[in-house]
């Protein structure tokens, strides 16, 4: 079709059949036809993509409607004992959630003054021919599949962690939180030195100008114009570490318990994404357990949306920042 | 004052971005390092006889008159093993010896029935051998010596008698023999301490050596060859050259862990010199030969992964990526060019890019989910297909996962071909889709492949998503798209926590981990690769 439609256009431009430059009216209706149907037809592709969040969202939710008819949603996201293969089930997703979150932010303690300050690093002390040295290095860690990462956390960490540094268990939050860590680094980095960079060269000069040392001039002026990009940089991070399952299922230890003491990261936690990976495959199809971890898809699903949308915020945010300046 | 504060915060800060880079590399290292090294001991290592044994029988590789010639030759070193453990049973295991007495003694009152002698003779020949079947036992129960040299004798004094010579009662008399030989110089107290020695040193010498010549063949194929690699046999040759006892030093301290030669433990019995025996002819017993062992990545294993290579999780692995690739190719080519060329800055677009991100934020478990609930249970079933996982609903799960980053990646190489390419094509009168098809799209095409390789890198390391949709650690090789098939990404997984065989064989768990790494980051090289070299051309020069 687009051929025909090429020689009809195209040769009477060049010259070639003593025809009129002026389109028939059919060859004008045609034209407009192609135009607008293709172009419809090219929407219609590019919509694959809200259809396709829209069916994430609407067969996951409806595999866990059941669940939420039968049992209580309080209960489910409010107590603390998951026993899903007991006489009388329990499904209290808290310990979960808690667990998923607990990881997370143990993971960003490490993570947040590494990546920032690796950012700083990249956008404003080295220059570019060291930064081509340093970025591989970066793309690499982002490249290594969350698998080899779990595989490491168990065979190599978690062995460490137990004849050398005493722990009871070599699986246990710390390692996770280790892991997930090196994982939202590269993620963490990429966006804090693109916000980084992205302010101005004027703002930096303005401040050397007047005396401030480069510490000065990073800390007190190029931060706080890139606070917004920085904050997206560590909600990605935060949304890559959350959603992680390989890494937490392998590394975790999988016991569903609120750590206590909090601060004690040496002990067992449980995930959300480590569960539904951990029980899907052992579940029978259409029980409360099987619905259960459909539930449990959705609480994850609507956290990363929630964290999708503040990114998608502060990205803006920043982006409009960068175009004023 | 104040300004050399000031310089040292300043230092100290610019120390500290450095270091955290320093920290990044060196955790690149210490993740990569050693699983790398680790890893190529399953392709570069020392190959030993039985590896080359289990390669014919199970691959159909090697030349089998090599291997029979090389089996001949280590026939004779293994052969004395074989016999000083022999030897040094005869005085230790009693219960055997027992048992064989019985035996005997059975066999020999079925001897006697056949043998014609009358009733009154049947019967006192066969007291006297109960008599002397007796006696051996107490012989080889008693821990006292003199018991045991009386009651040897006694037996021995009949060792001539007409009735026993020719017999298969004549085996009292050799196993006399021998138990007296091998008693003579071992403390008899100790013989369940030995008995329990011995177990474990025959253990090792059968994970060593494979199964005894003459016996037939265990069930299982891990059992039927023995230390395949030599840095293998140099581990078990150190079990058993020590064993490891766990001893309390003081009352009240906890147990340690002390090591104790086992040539010590049995000072001055028969089994002394196996020790240094085997330590001296192992490579005499094994011929070791450095091997590049480059099938590894084409062979089938056994189950566990105990033999053999990575070849179906590859081949599983290709074929999913592939597929997905296949299915959100197009659809993220199109999205992009749509968003580029054609979309204004409207609400639709915007709610659009919204989705986009939206996608790209969903957890990979999330979709492993989505795709259990629509493509298997829901989608293929729909079409006639088989509502179990299978490779179509993996790879469909994978396409939808990998879609925004192919939609972000050709955006972004469409958005980097020049304005001035377009112009230049629109101004000779070419329609927007000419434009887009013969100039912007072969244009941003090496970049829009660069997108292609980074998502294939990314799917083909992606677990959770294939967890319930169509990875399978263990089966055959997939027939067709509605069959699971093993990928290196599930087998990585499950040779780590799974599989409890795997655990024997380090270098076959790294092995796999390492393929996919090396795999995964192959891909995003060349991505890089091309990437750079689009820069250049668009770049002009």
């Amino acid at each position: 079709m687009d051929k025909a439609l090429l020689n009809e256009e195209l040769e009477p431009a060049i010259g070639l059949k003593n025809q009129s430059l002026v389109l028939t009216p059919l060859q004008d209706i045609k034209g407009f036809l192609f135009h607008h149907l293709g172009r419809l037809f090219l929407f219609l592709i590019t919509c694959t993509s809200v259809l396709l969040v829209l069916l994430i969202f609407f067969f996951v939710i409806r595999q866990a409607l059941p669940f939420l008819t039968k049992f209580s949603l309080v209960e489910f996201l409010t107590t603390s004992s998951w026993y899903p293969e007991a006489g009388t089930p329990k499904f209290g997703a808290l310990s979960l959630i808690v667990g998923s979150i607990y990881v997370t932010l143990a993971a960003l303690i490490f993570a947040v003054p590494v990546g920032i300050l690796a950012a700083i690093f990249l956008s404003d002390i080295v220059s570019l021919k060291i930064r081509d040295f340093i970025k591989p290095v970066i793309e690499i860690l982002a490249a290594i599949p969350s698998v080899a990462y779990g595989f490491f956390a168990v065979l190599v960490l978690a062995p460490w962690m137990q004849t050398k540094w005493g722990f009871t268990t070599g699986t246990n939050a710390l390692n996770a939180s280790i892991i997930l860590s090196i994982m939202a680094l590269p993620t963490i980095i990429s966006v804090a030195e693109d916000s980084i960079s992205a302010v101005g060269r004027e703002l930096r000069e303005a401040s050397y100008a007047l005396g401030a040392t480069r510490f000065e001039t990073i800390v007190k002026v190029v931060m706080p114009a890139a606070h917004s990009g920085i904050i997206a940089a560590i909600v990605l991070g935060m949304m890559r570490a959350i959603g992680e399952t390989m890494v937490v299922w392998m590394a975790s230890g999988n016991a569903a318990q609120i750590p206590s003491p909090w601060w004690n990261l040496a002990q067992s936690v449980r995930t959300m994404t480590a569960t539904i990976a951990g029980d899907m495959g052992e579940t029978p199809k259409d029980t409360p357990h099987y619905w259960s971890l459909f539930a449990i898809g959705v609480v994850l699903l609507a956290m990363t949306f929630l964290l999708n949308i503040i990114s998608e915020y502060f990205l803006a945010s920043a982006k409009k920042k960068a175009g004023k300046s | 004052m104040r300004s050399v504060i000031r310089q040292i915060a300043d230092k100290v800060f610019t120390f500290l971005t450095g270091t955290s880079v320093v920290l990044l590399t060196l955790v690149l290292l210490v993740v990569l390092g050693p699983m790398v090294w680790r890893g190529s001991k399953a392709v570069i290592f020392e190959d030993t006889t039985e590896f080359r044994k289990m390669q014919l029988d199970l691959y159909n590789r090697g030349n089998p008159t090599s291997i029979e010639a090389e089996n001949s030759e280590t026939e004779s070193f293994r052969k004395v093993v074989y016999e000083t453990i022999d030897k040094f049973k005869h005085g230790i295991d009693t219960e055997e010896l027992i048992d064989r007495t019985k035996q005997i003694y059975r066999q020999f009152g079925k001897e006697l029935q056949y043998k014609g002698v009358t009733n009154e003779q049947y019967q006192e020949i066969r007291s006297l051998a109960r008599e002397l079947r007796d006696k051996l036992q107490t012989a080889f129960e008693s821990n006292d010596k003199k018991v045991i040299k009386e009651n040897i004798d006694y037996v021995l004094q009949y060792r001539l008698n007409e009735h026993f010579v020719d017999t298969s009662a004549a085996e009292f008399f050799t196993l006399a023999e021998d138990f007296l030989q091998s008693v003579g110089n071992i403390d008899l107290d100790k013989r369940q301490q030995y008995a329990e020695s011995l177990r474990q040193i025959e253990e090792i010498i059968f994970r060593l050596l494979g199964p005894k010549p003459g016996q037939s063949l265990p069930a299982l194929t891990m059992d039927r060859y023995g230390a395949t690699r030599w840095d293998l046999a140099q581990k078990l040759l150190d079990e058993l050259l020590w064993s490891e006892q766990w001893m309390q030093e003081k009352p009240g301290q906890p147990m340690v862990k002390i090591r104790v030669a086992r040539a010590e433990e049995f000072a001055g019995t028969k089994l002394e010199p196996l020790f240094g025996y085997v330590q001296e002819n192992l490579d005499k017993m094994l011929l070791p030969r450095p091997k590049f062992y480059w099938q590894y990545f084409i062979d089938d294993s056994t189950p566990g992964h105990y033999f053999g290579g990575v070849g179906p999780e590859i081949l599983g692995t290709l074929l999913l990526t592939l597929l997905a690739m296949l299915f959100v190719f197009p659809l993220g080519v199109i999205s992009a060019a749509y968003l580029v060329e054609c979309a204004s800055d409207n609400i639709v677009i915007r709610i659009i890019r919204m989705c986009i991100n939206t996608l790209a934020g969903v957890p990979s478990i999330v979709f492993g989910l989505f795709g259990l609930a629509f493509f298997v249970l829901f989608f293929i079933p729909l079409f006639g297909g088989p509502s179990k996982p299978c490779i179509l609903a993996a790879s469909l799960t994978l396409a939808v996962l990998t879609l925004p980053v192919m939609i972000r990646a050709s955006e972004e190489a469409i958005r980097s071909v020049p304005q001035t390419y377009k112009e230049a094509s629109l101004g000779l009168g070419a329609s927007r889709f000419e434009t887009f098809m013969k100039v912007t799209f072969p244009a941003a095409l090496p970049g829009i492949l660069t997108g292609l390789i980074l998502s294939l890198g990314r799917v083909a390391g992606e677990t959770a998503p294939i967890l319930f949709t169509g990875a399978v650690a263990l089966g055959p090789l997939p027939k067709s798209l509605f069959d699971p098939a093993r990928t290196l990404s599930y087998g990585s997984y499950d040779i780590a926590v799974g599989d409890r065989l795997a655990m024997m064989v380090p270098h076959n768990q790294y092995g796999m981990v390492v393929t996919l790494v090396l795999l995964v980051l192959c891909l995003n090289a060349i991505a890089i690769f091309l990437r750079a070299r689009m820069f250049r051309k668009l770049r002009g020069n």
